[in-house]
């Protein structure tokens, strides 16, 4: 699965390479007409979104779905299904996204950051197509972090506790919890544009409640922690390995993982105005969030400092992946400060939307990040393939890299005078001589690249056998691998000696407290009876379903959405099918490192991971409704629209089907299966009903007039209500669908009192829906 | 009175001052912090020494203090700085204005669209992407869009605000006489009389807007006041 999300990965960056090359050659030179703005601007705005979301993020998470479980001596992530899952949803909204360049009327023009009303106003189906397209991926990062969170907190081999947990690790598991609370709001953002655009609702082309702000604010809230997801894999990579090339230990590990996690990652979500300082925010809001920007650069000051520390006194080895480490930190410092200039908002007068931000970024997410995964894949070459990659060859790469990466951005910090985006520029200032140097700079950067795919296919097939810890690192992926594969017989499986490394001092110390409790852990791809073609069905579902959606209200859509739905149930049906053969029973889950969360199950830890994602999406949706209704002074007084007693009637009946899920759990904890199945089927009876007040409820409103049309604020509250309490009810309707087969699987004998850990996950999901209605009734009908 | 040095208009003034402020510590920080980086690792390389590694404390909360204390005593004084300099995006008020020029603020209306910038003048006459103020005097844009979010960018007065439909947002400036320095892509013609200079390009969108945002500039004009007010000034 890791290799598959690298190579997939690296096919999308060299997709959105492609596309920066073209811009490059179209600015090279002052009036030029190489691109038109028509292509220019999707070429803008794709590179940005494939690169950051198909190319950046997946690379990280390929090396994790292959180190992390390495790392902490697991045999595989927590859920292989859901990690397959994840993987296939990935690449069905890649295709999409590529898709959507080959339609009538090009893909996505409007920036990556996708500014409304621009976004939902661009006609064509390719825009659709794009937007549905990150719908998707932003549902498969969602699955996958629920998995890499629980595997990280639950899989952890024995002995192997937080203490001891590798940086790389580490640094994933902040990533994870980033990506869990950030990426909901991604979905919302663009399911809510997305309905804009097909189903005609007005959340953003209503100008009468700015819906511009309520974009900015739903895409930054996500879109700052973004940054972070997207850096932070590589400063893991760098802490992870720095201390194998200096022969010491990283300096001020606790103090480098304090600042990232507890206050990088608080932080990150509460800096997200300083994109909107020009939007017409108050001065003092201005103020608060310039202040809480700056103060995000402390902990990024401590951890580099640290990083320089850890040279001092060391022996450093200039080996390939240390150069780019430290190329990493270079490129690192040069953006980061350039931060600090972003986060005056006096300073910002002048560089917002110009090509100074543009270099901002490429510096700390094409430097920093990019530098450091490179460093990451020298690094772990030799585990992955067995042999060893080309010295030279590497150094050469860093070398060209680096020159090229800084001509190509290096000038774009002295163009803080021209406006990013801009197709072409008349021949003012040093604008040629300085656009010229950048794309001179792209193309070395860019051919450099090729000296990596090089030495990657080349070290694969035809390279040296490598040592099999060549860096001498305390890793349990290098250390047990190690042991697996030495030939001394006579060690104990169980107990394994590591191999003393050739730096000796410190990494032996440690590797012999770590490692000697740890089991050897077997190659990732042992999936056994895990494997299932039921995740791939269910992405190609999905992808079918929303391609066909892009193209509603066209019959040929309707047919593609039609196909998709039909995929889905066949998958479903035969997910479920398959489980209540108990196919995929896997070995139990042995003894491990849990802290904290040694009492919990791991399903009901991955519920409640999955649920807290919920809440975060729920609440985007939520606070974009309330949004709506401060920005609008006229709203339909409560109860003009909805019928109040009928709502409370139905709040009724879903906090009653609470209770009775509560009482079927009970039953199956006194191990009384009849008990169980009745309280399930009351649980259902009621939910049924919700849902049949519900149906009635949405016909007569279609049939008294609530519906979207010429009445902009009629629309708007007919957008909001049928779209978030539309959403709940789909939830419901998917919960009604599994107590159907919970409760044929009752009825079959499969819970007993010690086995019935479905029954207690469905019981937190049913009360998450519950408590949401509670939210969504008083919000939409008494308000 | 073309010799001399050219005037500098008071949001440049403090915006220059400000980013040199940043620049000298940006640029000291990264100089410091690149050569340490580069020091220590070639000061510290392998050259094969036998001898056994040196013990190293794990964690080393000394450098972290004191990285500490040296961040929050920069950021804070630049945070401070740039607090000092909000005066460039305080909207001032009638009052301020008669403050400070003696007479109250021209208020200039422009709404923004796919794609150019209608500049609509105190008399009710308006004006397609050319705007035209009066030297000496305090001057408040109300910007606001027809159709998309467009960023309204005056860089040579270092001012800049969002063009958002549905949203008025204000940005203000004073140009203290008709010519002023100017950036290097900015041309700037002068009549004979040096009554009114014109800043080519001087306004321009940086915002994605559409097919046409890399031609959504706009030219700026300043004038004497007598000038001003007979095209321009109300009753």
């Amino acid at each position: 699965m890791g290799i598959l999300y690298f190579f997939t990965s690296c096919y999308f960056g060299f997709v959105g390479a492609a596309l920066a090359l073209l811009m490059r050659v179209q600015l090279s030179v002052p009036n030029n007409n190489f691109l038109s703005a028509f292509y220019y601007d999707q070429a803008v705005t794709m590179h940005g979104l494939i690169m950051i979301f198909w190319f950046l993020s997946p690379i990280a998470i390929g090396l994790a779905n292959y180190f992390v479980p390495l790392q902490i001596g697991a045999k595989d992530l927590a859920f292989p299904r859901l990690n397959a899952m994840s993987y296939w949803l990935y690449l069905s909204g890649g295709v999409l996204a590529v898709l959507s360049f080959f339609v009538p009327g090009g893909t996505a023009s409007a920036g990556w950051t996708t500014y409304q009303p621009l976004a939902v106003l661009t006609p064509g189906t390719g825009p659709t197509l794009a937007y549905l397209g990150m719908v998707i991926l932003a549902a498969s990062v969602t699955i996958g972090s629920v998995n890499f969170l629980v595997s990280i907190i639950w899989m952890r081999a024995p002995g192997m506790t937080l203490a001891k947990l590798p940086m790389f690790t580490w640094f994933m598991l902040f990533t994870i919890i980033a990506m869990l609370f950030a990426f909901p709001t991604l979905i919302a953002a663009f399911a809510l544009a997305s309905s804009d655009r097909i189903l005609g609702t007005s959340f953003f082309t209503n100008p009468g409640i700015e819906p511009s702000i309520l974009w900015d604010n739903l895409f930054w809230f996500f879109g700052h922690p973004e940054v972070y997801i997207v850096l932070l894999p590589g400063f893991g990579i760098i802490a992870n390995i720095l201390p194998q090339f200096t022969g010491r230990p990283l300096a001020a590990r606790t103090a480098i993982l304090v600042a990232t996690g507890l206050i990088v990652l608080p932080l990150s979500f509460g800096v997200w105005m300083h994109h909107m300082f020009l939007t017409g925010i108050p001065v003092s809001l201005q103020g608060v969030f310039s202040i809480a920007t700056i103060a995000i650069s402390i902990p990024f000051d401590v951890i580099t400092l640290s990083f320089v520390e850890s040279l001092i006194r060391g022996r450093a080895k200039f080996a390939t992946p240390m150069l780019f480490v430290l190329g990493a930190i270079v490129t690192f410092i040069i953006g980061g400060i350039t931060g600090v200039f972003l986060s005056s908002p006096v300073l910002d007068r002048v560089f917002r939307g110009s090509y100074f931000v543009v270099s901002h970024f490429h510096y700390v997410m094409v430097g920093a990040a990019i530098f450091s995964i490179i460093a990451g894949i020298y690094y772990w070459l030799p585990r992955i393939t067995g042999h060893m990659y080309n010295e030279s060859l590497g150094k050469l790469h860093f070398a060209i890299s680096f020159i090229g990466f800084n001509v190509l951005y290096f000038p774009m910090n002295l163009l803080y005078d021209m406006p990013r985006r801009i197709f072409t520029y008349p021949n003012v200032g040093d604008w040629g001589l300085l656009n010229g140097l950048a794309s001179v700079g792209a193309f070395v950067f860019a051919l450099a690249q090729i000296l990596l795919a090089y030495n990657v296919i080349h070290t694969w097939f035809r390279g040296p056998t490598a040592p099999l810890n060549p860096w001498g690192s305390p890793d349990l992926e290098w250390t047990s691998h190690a042991e697996e594969k030495s030939p001394a017989v006579g060690a104990p499986p169980i107990l394994p000696t590591p191999p003393v490394p050739p730096t000796g001092g410190w990494i032996g110390q440690l590797a012999t407290t770590s490692g000697s409790q740890a089991p050897p852990a077997p190659s990732p791809e042992s999936h056994g009876t895990h494997l299932s073609s039921r995740p791939l069905e269910l992405s190609m579902a999905a992808l079918v379903f929303f391609a066909g959606a892009a193209f509603y209200p066209g019959w040929d859509g309707i047919v593609l959405m039609v196909v998709g739905a039909l995929i889905a149930v066949y998958a479903l049906w035969g997910w479920g099918v398959d489980d209540m053969h108990d196919k995929f029973r896997g070995p139990p889950d042995e003894d491990g490192d849990r802290w904290p969360f040694s009492a919990v199950p791991k399903m009901k830890l991955g519920m409640w991971v999955f649920l807290s994602s919920e809440v975060v999406l729920f609440g985007s949706f939520l606070g974009a409704y309330i949004f709506i209704r401060a920005a609008t002074s006229s709203w339909p007084v409560a109860g003009s629209i909805h019928e109040i007693p009928l709502g409370t009637f139905n709040t009724l009946v879903l906090v009653t089907s609470g209770l009775t899920m509560f009482l079927a759990i009970q039953a199956i904890r006194q191990g009384d299966q009849r008990k169980l199945l009745g309280w399930l089927a009351v649980t259902f009876v009621l939910g049924a009903v919700f849902m049949s007040v519900k149906i009635a409820e949405w016909t007569n409103l279609a049939n008294s007039g609530f519906v979207l049309g010429s009445n902009p604020v009629t629309s708007l509250a007919a957008s909001a209500y049928y779209v978030i309490v539309g959403l709940h009810g789909a939830h419901v309707t998917a919960g009604l669908i599994v107590m159907l087969y919970l409760m044929k699987k009752t009825a079959g004998g499969h819970y007993t009192k010690e086995s019935h850990e479905a029954i207690e996950n469905f019981g937190l999901y049913w009360a998450f829906v519950d408590i949401i209605w509670c939210f969504v009734f008083p919000l939409f009908y008494l308000l | 009175m073309y010799s001399g040095i050219l005037a500098v208009p008071p949001t440049t003034g403090t915006y220059d001052n400000l980013l040199n402020w940043y620049l000298t510590f940006g640029i000291g920080a990264a100089v410091i912090v690149i050569t340490m980086l580069v020091v220590f690792s070639i000061r510290y390389r392998d050259r094969g020494q036998k001898t056994p590694m040196p013990q190293h404390k794990v964690e080393g909360w000394k450098i972290v203090l004191i990285t500490v204390m040296i961040s929050v005593s920069v950021l804070t004084t630049a945070e401070y700085q740039t607090f000092s300099s909000f005066g460039n995006i305080e909207i001032p008020s009638n009052a301020t204005c008669i403050q400070n020029t003696g007479m109250p603020c021209i208020q200039i209306n422009l709404v923004a669209f796919q794609w150019g910038w209608n500049f609509t003048y105190p008399n009710g006459v308006f004006v397609v992407d050319h705007l035209y103020v009066p030297a000496g005097r305090d001057i408040v844009i109300n910007i606001t869009s027809r159709d998309v979010f467009h960023s309204f960018g005056l860089d040579m007065l270092a001012e800049k605000e969002d063009a958002i439909p549905g949203k008025v947002n204000q940005v203000w400036f004073s140009v203290p006489t008709v010519q002023v320095s100017a950036p290097p892509d900015v041309p700037v013609y002068c009549n004979s009389n040096g009554t009114s200079c014109l800043y080519l390009n001087a306004i321009k969108c940086f915002e994605l807007c559409g097919v046409g945002h890399a031609t959504m500039w706009a030219n700026f004009t300043v004038e004497t006041q007598a000038m001003w007010n007979a095209s321009f000034g109300g009753t």
